[in-house]
């Protein structure tokens, strides 16, 4: 079947198979979030903690992963460690290179929310007889999400689309899967063209559910 | 029951508090006034240990807030759970209320208690109800604060405050940031505290509410307690010339 010059018949044969690429991807997004979440709000924390030492090892943490382009960072990881015996798997290459790069820019986005909430929520918070750590937890943060969320949401989709570069460690995402495709049947348009379709599907999933969750947490500030 | 000695405090080389004294007794008001910059926050802030004290000794109820002078001479930070439980024994009104926006007024009350005294969610919604009463809040309770104005702000971060059953009360300028018609609704249950026998430190230019309820009022000036006396005594025939001077500008 032919839709003016597109083989629509292939588009319909390969697209199982795109889709389990696409699964990949989404599982690699996921993890990357989690993980690069979890390591951003201990950077974050690491930053605004007053402990110098602490202070120094955030600081370096954000400057070296932001002022090294992920490509790099994965062969690093990848190739580089398995030169000097520390073989990972690509998956966990992968999703270590993906959370390790989304977990400093996490951390900016902690860092600054954080800092956004005024100074005398803490004080009132201290002021009930709460430790610094009840107040962020009960006061500080549940505050600062609602600011980080727009923020976050963006960093999600950029970890969406910056995880098809894991397809150079041969992790068959869905980047690697159409290159594979392609590899073997040469119509680029044919694969590529659904492989930026899904994509596209994925990250307006991804816009849509945040939306929602903005909306929820917007009741407080009568907007 | 509060205590302040030789209270001293710097930021840099900025001397805010320059030696304070303060004793307050068992159910005494006392109402500070001065000029803006002269150090009135700093010292209530020092005195729940918000802001740490660079020299001096505070004590709440025969216990050392915050520091503590050794025999040496040398001064130690208390351990933290000291000062976590006696800021639960006092509690503080800021000018600005500082209500947690993402809680309604009543889970605004309730926080304290649930988060540091532990108590169950009921408990403290029935202490919540019972105190947003006392301040003409009730039915509010289930209002975010932005939807509150300034004066239902203030009388809700009070019963926030109340909520942690305090040995006594700290307010600072808790109607300078209101319109001129909440500042009333605000100072009555301010005083109704007051007859209730509560001990409180109040930051306040309020002239006929400082006469109505203050034991004692005292007038600070560049870090420095100028004159303290009675209301009375204090705004009609102050005995400083700097006193004078301040009141004249206010009154
Ligand atoms: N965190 C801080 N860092 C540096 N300087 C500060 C800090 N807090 C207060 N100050 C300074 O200390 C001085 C006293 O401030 P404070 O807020 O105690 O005055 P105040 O008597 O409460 O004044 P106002 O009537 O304006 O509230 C001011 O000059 C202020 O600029
Ligand atoms: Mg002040």
């Amino acid at each position: 079947m032919k839709f003016g010059p597109l083989d629509i018949g292939f588009q319909c044969n390969i697209f199982p198979v795109l889709l389990k690429g696409a699964l990949m991807t989404l599982e690699l997004t996921l993890l990357a979030i989690f993980f690069g979440t979890v390591i951003g709000l201990f950077i974050a924390l690491a930053k605004i903690s007053r402990v110098r030492i602490l202070e120094f090892i955030g600081g370096i943490y954000t400057w070296v992963v932001r002022g090294i382009p992920l490509l790099v960072q994965l062969f690093l990881l990848y190739y580089g460690l398995a030169q000097v015996g520390i073989e990972l798997s690509s998956f966990t290459a992968a999703v270590m290179g993906l959370s390790i790069c989304g977990g400093a820019y996490i951390a900016e986005i902690f860092r600054a929310g954080i800092q956004s909430i005024d100074r005398g929520q803490k004080e009132a918070a201290l002021s009930l007889g709460m430790s610094s750590g009840q107040a962020f937890r009960r006061v500080i943060l549940p505050q600062a999400y609602r600011r980080l969320l727009p923020p976050m949401g963006n960093e999600f989709i950029t970890l969406m689309k910056d995880s098809s570069l894991v397809s150079v460690i041969s992790m068959t995402d869905l980047m690697r899967t159409g290159q594979l495709l392609n590899s073997s049947h040469f119509k680029p348009m044919e694969i590529y063209l659904p492989v930026a379709i899904i994509y596209l599907i994925l990250t307006t999933i991804f816009i849509y559910l945040l939306g929602n969750i903005e909306k929820r947490l917007a009741i407080y500030d009568g907007d | 029951m509060i205590e302040a000695q030789n209270i001293t405090k710097s930021f840099g080389d900025f001397q805010v508090l320059k030696k304070v004294n303060l004793f307050v007794k068992q159910g005494e008001v006392v109402v500070i006034i001065g000029p803006s910059g002269s150090g009135k926050s700093t010292f209530l802030r020092c005195l729940n240990y918000l802001e740490p004290i660079d020299d001096g000794s505070i004590t709440v109820n025969g216990q050392t807030v915050g520091k503590r002078k050794l025999t040496s001479g040398q001064l130690v930070e208390v351990h933290k759970k000291n000062i976590y439980r006696l800021r639960s024994q006092i509690g503080m009104v800021f000018q600005q209320f500082n209500l947690f926006p993402h809680k309604t007024a009543l889970e605004n009350v309730m926080e304290g208690p649930i988060t540091v005294s532990r108590i169950s969610e009921s408990e403290a919604r029935e202490r919540a109800e019972v105190l947003l009463d006392k301040v003409g809040l009730v039915d509010k309770a289930g209002t975010y604060p932005v939807h509150l104005s300034g004066g239902q702000k203030q009388r809700v971060a009070i019963a926030r405050a109340l909520a942690m059953q305090p040995r006594a009360m700290l307010f600072d300028e808790p109607t300078s940031a209101l319109d001129p018609e909440l500042v009333d609704g605000v100072l009555a249950v301010i005083k109704e505290l007051a007859l209730e026998g509560m001990t409180m430190v109040v930051v306040s230019h309020e002239m006929s509410f400082a006469r109505e309820v203050a034991d004692r009022v005292i007038f600070m000036d560049e870090g420095c307690i100028i004159e303290e006396s009675t209301p009375q005594k204090i705004f009609s025939e102050p005995d400083h010339p700097r006193t004078t001077e301040f009141l004249s500008k206010i009154l």
